[in-house]
């Protein structure tokens, strides 16, 4: 693969927001979208065969290389690019590759429709976002019990009520955490169901929580456990936290 | 005082004495065997003088048919436990076939698209403390009840949509802890290894492979490159209860071709630890010590494979070694007890990366993949053995390498990492080594003198793991579907069997009431290096499937 020029990435990077492209520029984004996420383990450059099968000059038309894009190859490594990829990216790497198939005129579709502008995070709810997900804190981040917008680990129910301030957030209350005893050992406990012949519960004990499945008989169930969800959160400062709920309070008014 | 003392050293001499037993017996309780990692049964009821009437005792299909079965199987007391490519497990009677219990694993969630989350492979279980534990395509960590295969605990050990990384390998049992490693080498990650106790599935530690903000290390790392500088170690490790050690081999530095974020001077930035053999304390996960085999990695060169331990005289001293190699082919022997470099010797014929590497290991006229330029190198990143393992047989002091020869041709990019995103950095289009016209060669290596002793050729790309037995017998698989056994002293073929369908799979032996059986798991996997191979050769058509074929001698001759 010849090197990509940082202009061609500067125009995949703007091409969302330029209300009409050519189709030289969006062959070009195509071809950019195609080295960054096809190429590498998979696609060999310019659709020659990698460890995937070749892509040039295969005589496929638009509507296949769309349908296996959009839904991927059930039983292979192809996946269904239908998320983690932006509408006007996946127009783009489609005419790319039907351009690869000797397509000479591609339907450009959703590469130069103008996109709706999404609401782009900045400032401080921007960094509460990141540091809701900081991988750098291992597992004593947000996300390894929260799931929001379809990432992280959603142990915990999806956040309802946000609360007001940074002391509201570290006060509150968890009373569906019960103290439940396991072969003698007593342990802070979510329960997800209790059926006659097991009871499904996650152990917090320590982060990450553990999601046990004990035989009805082998388990206690007791009263309201003592912990709090402030020492699941013990990693992050009050000026760190501030930002997340931000962030919370933004995205959620951008969806209301 | 003088007294303990004077006890403790005759106590630790005593245990130098002991060589390290690394056969396996009646079970294959682990991984690579024994946590050691010989892939050597002690069995020798099937031998060199009647294996050729080695015929199949029973066929298992696991029916989870489009892609491999990789695994290798554990057998425990006459059970055997299989995993397929979507975490379908069995619980089997290792004599009949018959099943005893059967678990699926729910469809997994859906990871980030063009990261390993695409990948549909499992390498194995683990079984130990009653648990029969493996990771998962979106992350988990699974523990089954090793009686009923019920699910007796799970854990999110990432989140795959975040982190672009998943859980292929099998995991490895260390006393009272489970520790698995993850894929995401090619991705903008930072790899780690992660303990878990067996009975509750609660954390026990985290190892991070690369130091963060004020740790040892963290100054190998340009600015903030180590936040996704890869290294993830995806294959399983080893383990020595002895020294309560832990040994595994870790990734490749990301992003692959390109090192301007990370490093640009091998010296000052050698990017600690990926692509390095590490030793950690197996109760804390605290780093003993290290040997980077590639510092400031630029070719794919992951040291993520196999680490075999062995006890050996070297230069006339019994010393406790492990030998492994790096996918460059460079094979590393070091004492495992201090991490000092003892030998290194170069399995692959051709190497061009490298103009030569000295006594003590050091690299010597790298050639450094650049953006704008294409630098062409053997071996491949496919590496000059793919995962697939090898073996080693304490009967003949013999390594059994599956040797691939293949080059690329590397033509850089400089993009920046977005996390969990594809950072490979470049394009690398594979061929067979100019001048091979067989891609492949099966070699039985003296680690300790660095000699070849014999090589067998073979035309494709042998994809599946050596099994070494007391029968003096090496076994393994090809794509074209046969299983085969060559004689451990000559390399001489000695017997095959047309099983169907590619092998990218490993083998075992384990006994049953006095019987002796030899399983290999079948099918091949277009996924990743299965895709580079058959596109090499793009007039084969290897099949996938996924059949265990389980072999014996007739109950008549045995």
């Amino acid at each position: 693969m010849n090197r990509l020029p940082k202009t061609l990435l500067l125009i995949t990077l703007l091409a969302g927001l330029l209300p009409a492209q050519d189709l030289a520029t969006v062959l070009k984004k195509g071809q950019a979208v195609y080295a960054a996420t096809c190429t590498g383990y998979c696609h060999g450059e310019s659709g020659a065969a990698g460890s995937a099968p070749r892509l040039s000059g295969r005589g496929f038309d638009q509507a296949y290389i769309t349908g296996v894009v959009t839904r991927g190859v059930p039983g292979t490594s192809m996946p269904a690019f239908n998320s983690g990829i932006s509408a006007a990216d996946r127009a783009a790497v489609i005419a790319y590759v039907a351009s690869l198939n000797g397509i000479v005129s591609p339907s450009l579709g959703a590469a130069v429709s103008s996109t709706p502008a999404t609401a782009k995070l900045t400032g401080e709810a921007a960094r509460g976002r990141a540091l809701f997900y900081d991988a750098t804190r291992s597992f004593g981040r947000c996300s390894t019990c929260h799931e929001v917008d379809g990432v992280g680990i959603p142990v915990a129910a999806p956040i309802a009520k946000i609360p007001a301030d940074v002391s509201a957030l570290r006060a509150l209350a968890t009373p569906n955490v019960l103290n439940v005893t396991v072969a003698g050992e007593s342990m802070p406990a979510l329960i997800l169901s209790r059926k006659a012949q097991s009871v499904v519960f996650y152990d917090l004990t320590v982060a990450p929580p553990v999601l046990r499945t004990v035989a009805a008989s082998d388990i206690r169930i007791g009263e309201a456990s003592p912990w709090r969800h402030a020492s699941a959160i013990a990693s992050y400062k009050d000026s760190e936290l501030s930002p997340i709920l931000v962030w919370f309070q933004a995205s959620r008014a951008a969806k209301n | 005082m003088t007294r303990w003392l004077l006890l403790i050293l005759i106590a630790t001499t005593a245990q130098a004495q002991t060589p390290l037993d690394g056969a396996t017996r009646a079970d294959w309780p682990h991984n690579g065997g024994q946590q050691s990692a010989w892939r050597y049964s002690a069995l020798d009821q099937v031998n060199t003088s009647n294996v050729r009437g080695l015929a199949p005792a029973w066929l298992f299909q696991t029916g989870d048919y489009a892609d491999n079965l990789q695994a290798t199987p554990i057998v425990v007391d006459g059970v055997m436990y299989l995993i397929s490519a979507r975490a379908q497990v069995f619980a089997l009677n290792a004599a009949t076939g018959d099943v005893i219990w059967q678990y699926k694993y729910g469809e997994p969630r859906s990871g980030t698209p063009g990261t390993h989350a695409d990948f549909i492979l499992n390498r194995g279980v683990a079984v130990g403390g009653g648990k029969v534990i493996f990771g998962t395509k979106d992350s988990y960590l699974v523990a089954l009840d090793q009686k009923t295969g019920r699910e007796a605990w799970k854990v999110a050990v990432d989140d795959p949509r975040q982190c672009g990384c998943n859980l292929g390998a099998a995991p490895l049992i260390a006393g009272d802890k489970v520790i698995i490693g993850g894929n995401g080498g090619e991705i903008a990650h930072r790899g780690y290894l992660t303990a878990f106790h067996i009975s509750n599935g609660r954390l026990a530690w985290r190892w991070y492979v690369i130091p963060g903000p004020g740790e040892k290390g963290n100054e190998t790392w340009k600015g903030d490159s180590w936040k996704f500088g890869g290294g993830a170690p995806w294959m399983t490790g080893s383990f020595d209860a002895d020294l309560n050690t832990v040994y595994w081999g870790t990734g490749n530095a990301a992003s692959d071709f390109y090192d301007g974020d990370r490093s640009g001077d091998a010296s000052k930035y050698p990017n600690l630890y990926t692509a390095s053999i590490v030793a950690l304390d197996a109760d804390t996960g605290k780093l003993k010590w290290h040997y980077q085999e590639v510092p400031d990695d630029l070719w794919d060169f992951d040291s993520a494979y196999e680490v075999i331990l062995m006890d050996r005289v070297v230069k006339g001293q019994p010393r406790r070694i492990l030998a492994h190699m790096n996918k460059s082919g460079l094979t590393t022997v070091l004492d495992r007890v201090t991490g000092e470099h003892l030998g290194v010797f170069n399995v692959p014929e051709m190497s061009t990366w490298i103009a030569g590497v000295t006594e003590d290991g050091k690299l010597i006229g790298r050639k450094d993949p650049k953006p704008g330029t294409v630098v062409d190198v053997c071996p491949s990143s496919v590496g000059a053995k793919s995962s697939n393992a090898m073996a080693y047989s304490p009967q003949t002091g013999y390594l059994y390498i599956p040797t691939v020869e293949t080059c690329n041709a590397i033509s850089s990019t400089d993009l920046p990492p977005e996390e969990g995103k594809r950072y490979m950095n470049g394009g690398h289009p594979l061929k067979v080594a100019p001048g091979h016209s067989d891609a492949s060669h099966i070699d039985a290596w003296d680690p300790v003198t660095g000699k070849r002793i014999w090589t067998v050729p073979y035309k494709y790309l042998l994809l599946s793991s050596m099994l070494a037995t007391a029968g003096n017998l090496v076994f393994t698989g090809d794509p074209d579907g046969y299983f085969f056994a060559l004689d451990a002293r000559t390399g001489e073929k000695l017997w095959k069997f047309q099983t169907g369908a590619g092998n990218r799979g490993a083998a075992i032996s384990y006994s049953v009431n006095g019987r002796q059986y030899v399983a290999e798991t079948t099918g091949w996997q277009q996924g990743i290096t299965g895709g580079f191979a058959s596109n090499l050769f793009p007039d084969q058509s290897w099949r996938n499937g996924s059949t265990l074929v389980v072999f014996a001698l007739p109950e008549a001759t045995k």
